[in-house]
This record gives C-alpha cells, structure tokens and sequence, in this order.
C-alpha cells in the first residue's frame, strides 16, 4: 500500500504544483496562459513519449535534439519548395525514422552501448544539417503550416491533441501489444530475453525507430510554432526529454517507465518553468529548481525500491 | 570459546530474517553452518562481520562482549570474510589486492610497491599457495580468487575466517584445492565457519554443525553423531524421501538425435534420446556439458555434425530457432538467462509463446492471465497472482516458472542445465516430479547435474563426458564411483569422505 502511494508520487507532486500554482498566482489558471504552457511543451513532451520506450528497454538516445533539427529542417525544406503540408510532414517523420532506425542498426549489429552510438549520431545528424543548411535557418514558409504548433481544434492547441493521440498509442504498443511486451523484457533482463526466443535485434531496433519517428513528429511541431526550419534547434533536448522519463517512474537500468509517468515527468518540468515565469523567479534559478527535481525524484524512486528489496 | 552469537533477533521492514540464532566456534574448528535458503544463515554471518546491525542478542568475542558496526571494524577484531561473489578489484594485482587499504608506505607516504610484492610474495609462500603476487585478479579462477581473499584475511591478522558457499562456482578439483586450504587455516588454530549447500561436501571438511531453519538455530552438535538423513530433517523441519528413484517408461520415438556434433572442445558427439526418457549428463566442471546443451538449443553454432529434433533436421543459429523447433533449455543461471526478476511471473510464463496468446501483435491480456493461472496450479507455483513480481518468489518457484513458460511453449526436447542449483531440498523434489511428468507426457529430457545422487535417483541412463567427449553411458541405477571413473576423476578427497555413509549402503 505505501509502496503504492510512493509510486503515485509523481502524480501527486504535478497536482500539488498546479493547485499551489493556482493559488500563488491569478495568471496562472487561465486560458491564454494553460494553452501557452501546451504549446511550449508539446515539443519536449513529445520527444519525452519517444524517449520511453527506449529507456524501458535499458537504452538511451541522446541524439533527439539532432533528429529533431534535422527532421524539421528537411521537412520546411520541402515546404518551402512547394511541396503540399502533408507530404512534408511525411518527409520530416520519414528523417526522424530513418535516422533513428540507423542508430538501432548501429547498435545491434555493432553491438556499440546506446550511449556511445547515439552520442556519436548527436553529432553527425546535427553536422548534416548545418552542412544542407549551410548553417542558415529555412524561412518563409506558407503560413498554412503554422496550424500543426499555433493553431487549435475545438479551442485546445492542435499540438495537445497531437501529444494526446500519441500518447495514446504509445500506451496501447506499451501495455497492450508483443512489440511493447518484448521492450519490457529486453530491458528487465536481455540475457534471458534472449533464450526466451525473443528476437532481440529486431526489436531494439524497431523501438530505436519509433522513438525517431515520434522525434522526427515534434521537429516539425518545432517547425510549424517557430515557423522556421531550424539546424541549431533541439539543443539540450534531449538531457530535458531523458529528464521527463525518469522523474515519471523509468529506470535507466531498464525494465521501467510509463507513458503515463513520462507525461506527469514533463508536465512537472513545463509547470515548474511556467511557475517561475509567472512569479518572476530569476531563470538561472529555474535549472537550479529543475536539477534538483530530478535528483529528488529519482532518490525516492531508489529509496522506494531498496525498501521493497528489503522487506 | 572464540565466539559465541547468543539469542540474535534481526528483522528488516516487518519480516523476522533472524528469530534466534545461536553459535559457537572455537579455535582450530571448522564449523559448518547449514539450512535453507532464506533460514537465516546469511543475515546471522553479515551481523557477524558487522554489515548488519542486531536487533538484539549477544556476541561474544573471545569471551568479551562486542558490536562491530562496519566490515572494518569486524576486521579489526579478526574476523574476516570470503565472498560468494568475489570482493576484489579485478583490474589489480594479487599483491595490491591483498594490501588493499592497507598498503606499506615509505617514510614519503608513498606506497611501497616492492616491499608489498615482498610481503605477499613470503605470505603466499609460507602457506604454500599457487599464486603469483604479480598477476592481475580478472585473470584467475574463480579458486585462485577465493585464495587472494583468504591471503587478504591472513594478512589482516584474521582468526576467524567465514566462507560463503566457497565451492558453489568451483570445479572437482578447485573444490579439493579450497578443503586443503581450510584444513591448514584449521590446523593453525584459526576458527573457521563454512557456509555449504552441498550435503555431499560436509564429513570432507566439517568438525561440527549448526542447523538454522526459519530464523533459529534448530541443531548444534558434533558432526560425526548425525546421519544425513537426519541433518535434512533438521533443515526441512520433516523427514524427506531421498530414496526418490523415478519409475522408467516405455521410451518411444527418438526427439533429439546428435549425431557427430563438434564445436570448439567439443568432439565428435553422437546420441539419441527418446520420448519418455530422463538421459543423465556427467562430466567434471570443464568437460563440456554447459558447452553441448548450448550447441542444441542455438545459442552457439555448431562446427561439424547434424541433428535432428523431433524427426526434422536442424541446425538451430538463436534459441528462437531452437526453440521454433520444439527445444527448450532451462539454463544453469537461472536468475541471468531464464527470468526477468522485475516483471511478473505472467509476462514470464507467456515470453516465449506470446504469438499464442496475442493476434496481429495484440496482446489478448485475459488469456494470457487464464494461461498463467493455469501453470501457476499446474506446477504449483507459490505465487499470490499472476501479477507478482518473479524476483518476489523463491529459488524454487522461479525454477518451477523457467520450466513451465516451456512447458506452456510445447516443447519436446528439453535440456536441464543443473536444474536443483540454489533450490531447496523439499523443492528439488518438486522439480524431480515436474521432469518425470513432463517426460511421461511425451517429452524428451537431457538433464546436466553436478550432484551425482540426483542424476543415478532421476535419470533412466547417464552418458558421461570427459574433456568435450562422450566417454562413455552408464544405466541409470549405476554408483558415483562407476561415473567418477569414466569422468576422469582422479584424487578424492582425503579420507575418501566424498560421499556420506548413506550413499555408500544404498550404493
């Protein structure tokens, strides 16, 4: 039963903080401002759902905030050469997933750890950009595009409802599906994985894939708010992404996360910023606060699990 | 009297791990301490070597009243402790390992790197060791591991030295090297107290016993006065059959046929086994038992050679290969290769078969549970639903849930690495029960142990490999020595107490 509630933790925390938020200050509970807070985290958000999967199979990507620019930045290309919005979102989810596929075949078929891979591709991804983009950001792109990252579907930022779907899916593959089932048992225990007949290559894989096309969906979320196709976008990204992941219950050691966890992890990081603003607290102090946020979350995690391996 | 533990109580969150523990140990004994997994034996020897804290109870060092608070101070005081799981550095040297924490140093503060190859080199010698002070530790064995530990003990000046299951990892004759050992500690007074599983291993080496079950010390006497049956019952807390024999079958058509199999050290392999069959497989540690069920269930490739499972050919490349075939292997390190501790025991159950329970890669969770539950009665597996966490059960209802996620697969052939490994007496007979079923129901069975008794109680023939080849197969109501001789086994122990008299009548 406490073991429960510790585990609610996270949930409880993000209540707390909007209710204090609530009451600390009147801009805080309305509309202009709920929206803003969507809109500003429907990025990292989306790339925290991506990040998911991946850390519950014991891995790590850290070259998102690359993906991400390089994903937005051929996709506004292609706008802006006159291609229709659909096929140019096609053409940034379609970067995302190739290059995150690429790092799952580094890392399966060289057998290199995620870290050292995807601290690698961190690298050329984001060197590719700037070498298409000869470092200058892509401009005047049709207006149209703005809908995906400003515009709003029955009064909620568009980019929400996208976050929301998702979020949804993702939940499903998760919880619901071999693909989701075998990610859980990669990262609890490879080995045994292994001699269960589990196709281990495949699947590290295929999750590699799906978080680059998530992190290839929110470039061009990324790309339709600031309406520009960014090389130097997503910088630090994806330390914010991991973030998320771990304050919502994922284990770096594998076997652990939620994308329910990850979205409350998220949404504590977008509230405390937001907060902050409101209140005026000086933005250094904003990753101050953050930083030790994750150290508090993930010490009572460990401090739940010891007591469990105690009992 | 060296050292008394009186009446020692410890409890962590709401479970009493110790009710009672009591011991005593004198100079120049080795003292063995027994009992279950889970009776206690572990938490009385951390509270010992000051890694725990008692609740209450008394220990009482040469007489004088004591606490240790931290391994250091323990250490201070001459107790000193040999690790299941080696402690040691691997990346130095043996000499830097001994010192370690405690290196001589020159009158700059600087360590002194020639007088610590001295020191070590004069205390390996002086004991007669085989150890070289220079080697790097990640380049021993496991055996010449345990002895920089004990060099370490010594060292610190210990007199009371306590092994953890010192010979669980070890081969036949690494085992021998440790008795040795612990004989000449022995016989320079020091106190010894000695961990074991291995009913087999204690007239080898013990003086005396005590018995822990369920938190208390049940038993403390000479061991010479006590029949095994008798220490099982001590252990258990009832009197156990371990004249278990299983009753042969009818073999029918043959399920795994090798024929010519060669890998690595393996040589040359052929056999068959039929359905309905328990084939036994001996060796020393090192002849190549782990290595051929491996080259079976794909998980390395064979060399040269063809096999056949269940009539169709196959050269298995990955256990899902194997597996896609009909075989099963339940592996030696169950809590590495065959459970995901964190997950729950359904998703264990289903991990190999979850196409049978899913449609276009959706999982269907209801059958899935009912599939579950279904084993979990069948093997009777102690677990409060099939949401529980695997790693929450004990050795023996996790090796219940290895063997039913196969049997659940619908396996035919299935390769047994040392299935009673770190299981409970009363639930390695489970196991034996759970073999024998799934053999009378059509099964094949190739089962790999180091305990002889088990192998000549359960299996119908024993084939007996010796340095990567097949030496030779032995019937199945055979005797250790039959088998030792085709393994090669060449010195027993001194005073030939391998064995324990038992055996020898039922022999």
């Amino acid at each position: 039963m406490q073991a429960k509630i510790q585990r609610l933790l996270p949930f409880f925390t993000l209540a707390l903080l909007f209710v204090a938020l609530t009451i600390a200050t009147p801009h805080f509970l309305t509309k202009v401002n709920l929206s803003s807070v969507a809109r500003q985290t429907a990025v990292i958000n989306m790339m925290a759902l991506g990040m998911t999967p991946v850390i519950i199979s014991g891995g790590i990507d850290i070259s998102v905030g690359s993906i991400l620019a390089i994903a937005g930045l051929f996709g506004a290309m292609a706008i802006k050469s006159g291609q229709p919005i659909p096929v140019a979102l096609a053409i940034g989810i379609g970067t995302g997933f190739l290059c995150g596929t690429l790092n799952g075949l580094f890392i399966t078929q060289l057998r290199i750890s995620p870290f050292i891979v995807t601290l690698g591709t961190l690298g050329i991804y984001r060197g590719i950009a700037l070498v298409v983009s000869k470092g200058l950001p892509v401009h005047e792109i049709p207006a149209s595009f703005s809908y995906l990252g400003a515009g709003t579907l029955l009064g909620i930022p568009v980019s929400l409802w996208t976050l929301a779907a998702c979020a949804i899916l993702m939940h499903f593959v998760l919880e619901n599906t071999k693909l989701g089932r075998y990610t859980f048992a990669i990262g609890s225990n490879e080995s045994a994985a292994y001699y269960a007949g589990v196709p281990i290559k495949f699947h590290l894989t295929s999750v590699y894939a799906i978080t680059g096309i998530l992190t290839g969906l929110a470039g061009m979320i990324e790309a339709s708010r600031l309406m520009t196709g960014q090389p130097t976008a997503g910088q630090g990204y994806e330390l914010q992404a991991i973030a998320a992941v771990v304050i919502g219950g994922g284990s770096l050691r594998g076997g652990e996360g939620s994308v329910a966890g990850t979205l409350v992890g998220a949404f504590i990081i977008g509230l405390l910023s937001n907060g902050s603003d409101l209140l005026g607290v000086n933005p250094y102090w904003q990753q101050v606060i953050i930083g030790a946020v994750i150290i508090a979350a993930v010490g009572f995690d460990e401090l739940r699990k010891r007591k469990l391996s105690t009992a | 009297m060296l050292l008394s533990l009186k009446g020692i109580q410890k409890s962590f969150g709401g479970v009493k791990a110790l009710r009672n523990g009591n011991l005593e140990v004198s100079e120049g004994e080795v003292h063995l301490l027994m009992g279950e997994n889970g009776a206690g034996k572990s938490t009385l020897m951390k509270i010992l070597a000051g890694m725990y804290h008692k609740d209450s109870g008394e220990i009482l060092w040469r007489g004088h009243p004591v606490s240790f608070s931290r391994p250091s101070e323990a250490a201070a005081n001459g107790i000193a402790m040999v690790h299941q799981e080696s402690l040691l550095a691997p990346h130095l040297t043996v000499a830097e390992n001994i010192y370690l924490g405690r290196e001589p140093v020159t009158s700059f503060g600087w360590v002194s790197r020639r007088s610590m190859i001295e020191a070590a080199t004069r205390l390996i010698a002086d004991r007669g060791f085989q150890l070289d002070p220079n080697a790097r530790v990640e380049n021993l064995s496991p055996a010449g591991k345990q002895l920089v530990e004990i060099c370490r003990a010594i060292a610190q000046g210990s007199s009371l030295l306590i092994f953890d299951e010192p010979t669980s990892s070890l081969s036949d004759f690494e085992t021998c090297e440790v008795f040795r050992i612990v004989r000449q500690l022995r016989e320079r007074n020091m106190g010894v107290i000695y961990i074991t599983h291995r009913l087999e291993e204690l007239r080898a080496i013990g003086d005396r016993v005590t018995v822990l079950r369920d938190g208390a010390t049940v038993h403390s006497g000479n061991l010479d006065e006590l029949s095994r049956e008798q220490l099982i019952q001590h252990m258990v807390g009832r009197a156990v059959d371990t004249a278990y024999r299983r009753e042969p079958v009818p073999p029918g058509e043959v399920l795994l046929r090798v024929e010519g199999l060669s890998r690595g050290m393996l040589r040359d392999i052929s056999f068959e086994i039929r359905a309905g069959e328990i084939v036994g497989l001996a060796g020393l540690v090192g002849a190549g038992r782990t290595e051929l069920c491996r080259v079976i269930f794909g998980l390395d490739a064979a060399e040269h050679g063809a096999f056949q499972v269940a009539g169709k050919k196959i050269v298995p490349k990955t256990p899902r290969e194997a597996a896609r075939a009909g075989t099963a292997l339940i592996p030696e390190d169950r809590q590495h290769d065959g459970l995901a501790l964190a997950l729950p025991v359904s998703y264990n159950v289903t991990l190999p078969d979850l196409e049978h329970v899913s449609a276009w890669g959706v999982l269907k969770k209801s059958e899935e549970t009912n599939l579950t539950t279904t084993y979990v009665e069948r093997f009777r597996i102690k677990s409060s639903s099939p949401r529980q966490l695997a790693g929450k059960l004990s050795g023996g209802n996790q090796q219940k849930i290895v063997i039913a996620k196969w049997v659940a697969r619908g396996a035919r052939v299935f390769l047994f690495d040392e299935p009673t490994r770190g299981i409970d007496i009363g639930a390695k007979q489970e196991v034996f029960e759970q073999m024998d079923r799934i053999a009378r129901s059509g099964a094949a069975i190739l089962m790999v142990s180091s305990e002889l008794p088990e192998l000549i109680q359960v299996a119908d023939r024993i084939l007996v490999m010796r340095q990567g080849r097949l030496a030779g197969e032995l019937p199945g109501r055979t005797t250790q020595e039959e088998i030792m001789r085709l393994a090669g086994f060449k010195s027993f122990p001194e005073d030939r107490a391998y064995e324990s008299p038992s055996d020898s009548e039922k022999a």
